[in-house]
């Protein structure tokens, strides 16, 4: 029984010594670092909505308030960001939809921006596709 | 009982032998585009080494700085091909990963993932990028390191203020290694200004910002001047503009 046990894995660890490049090793967002759509909502005016979306994608629609800055144009856009930035508001980021990487890479970026890292920057779950979902 | 082992091996061993395969020559790439580039283009190469035609359900990169092609939408047995993924640079820096998901209709391994790894090269590294104080603070100097990135020499930089209502003094600190201290002349307004950052010898320019700040959870302030928005942007604030005209900076 154990040898035929020991056998059925057998398949599993060579596929994953053999595609071990494909596996995607990036690290998931902690979810202390992730918003769900109903928890920023309560958040009110203290909230920074990021739209980290291409251009196009931000100029169709977006969050009501949200604030444009990718990383296709970051130089051009951060100021507009820390304009209206101080310390104890909250900056949630939102890309397309869950899969989507750009929230979370423009959440890393905006973290390192100060020194010590920038508090209180959290990736939105689920991305614009959550918040259309749960529209008002 | 034996005939339907037999059978059954026989049907396997048939359906093994006639299936459609893609081949790629690899699924993992990487660049290293040169300062300047906008685009990085990543060519994966595929040969379809079965007996049957494969069609491509879908190609589709993770991220929208990528755009990512297959050449056709079906390949014959024994036809070669490649999906192109072009990344866009942007002001990306750094080691970008992205990844392109293939979707064919081959009966076994039906999704293929390739990655496309970019390092994008950065002349100089600004740390922070950022600098505040609180209104009311003292006004104390602030200190924004600068330095050259992995394979570049850089032996002076030039950093000029948008606004005169903050002071700048670069210090070298070590080879291609400065220290650039940012003090406003006071903290009872809410001020900014961007901080230009030029090597010599380079035409790109980096930067960064100074900036008075409202105290913690505070509203911005009614008379606070107007700042040019995105669409729909949050509420004003002063800003730092995005090229400062004038210079009041400091070479070293």
């Amino acid at each position: 029984m154990l040898i035929l046990a020991a056998l059925s894995l057998l398949p599993g660890v060579g596929q994953a010594v053999y595609l071990r490049d494909k596996i995607s090793w990036r690290s998931p967002i902690p979810p202390s670092e992730m918003v769900r759509v109903d928890q920023a909502r309560e958040w009110g005016d203290s909230v920074i909505w990021i739209d980290a979306r291409p251009d196009d994608q931000f100029a169709r629609d977006h969050v009501p308030g949200a604030i444009l800055l990718n990383e296709d144009r970051w130089n051009e856009l951060l100021p507009q960001f820390l304009a209206v930035w101080s310390p104890g508001k909250k900056v949630v980021v939102y890309c397309s939809a869950q899969s989507c990487d750009l929230a979370r890479e423009v959440a890393e970026r905006l973290r390192k921006t100060t020194q010590p890292p920038m508090e209180n920057v959290f990736v939105l779950e689920g991305g614009w596709e959550a918040w259309l979902k749960q529209k008002p | 009982m034996k005939t339907h082992i037999l059978t059954f091996t026989l049907s396997f061993i048939f359906c093994l032998a006639a299936r459609a395969e893609l081949k790629w020559e690899q699924t993992s790439v990487e660049l290293r585009p040169a300062t300047g580039d906008k685009q990085a283009i990543g060519h994966f190469k595929y040969q379809n080494a079965g007996k049957t035609p494969i069609h491509f359900k879908s190609v589709h990169a993770s991220c929208g700085c990528t755009a990512a092609q297959s050449q056709k939408d079906q390949v014959g047995p024994g036809e070669k091909g490649e999906v192109t993924a072009t990344f866009n640079i942007g002001d990306r820096t750094g080691t970008q990963v992205k990844t392109v998901t293939v979707e064919t209709d081959e009966a076994a391994n039906q999704k293929t993932v390739l990655t496309l790894k970019a390092i994008i090269p950065q002349e100089l590294e600004i740390s922070p990028n950022f600098v505040f104080w609180k209104q009311g603070e003292k006004p104390a100097p602030k200190t924004i390191a600068v330095r050259a990135g992995k394979d570049f020499s850089v032996k002076h930089i030039k950093v000029t203020s948008s606004s005169p209502d903050f002071q700048t003094k670069v210090q070298e600190t070590g080879e291609g290694q400065f220290k650039v201290d940012v003090q406003p002349n006071e903290t009872s307004r809410l001020l900014a200004s961007t901080l230009t950052i030029q090597s010599e010898n380079s035409p790109k320019t980096f930067y960064a910002t100074a900036r008075i700040t409202t105290a913690p959870t505070a509203p911005v302030g009614p008379g606070a001047p107007a700042i040019q928005k995105a669409p729909g942007a949050a509420p004003a604030a002063p800003t730092a503009p995005a090229r400062p005209p004038a210079p009041t900076g400091q070479t070293r």
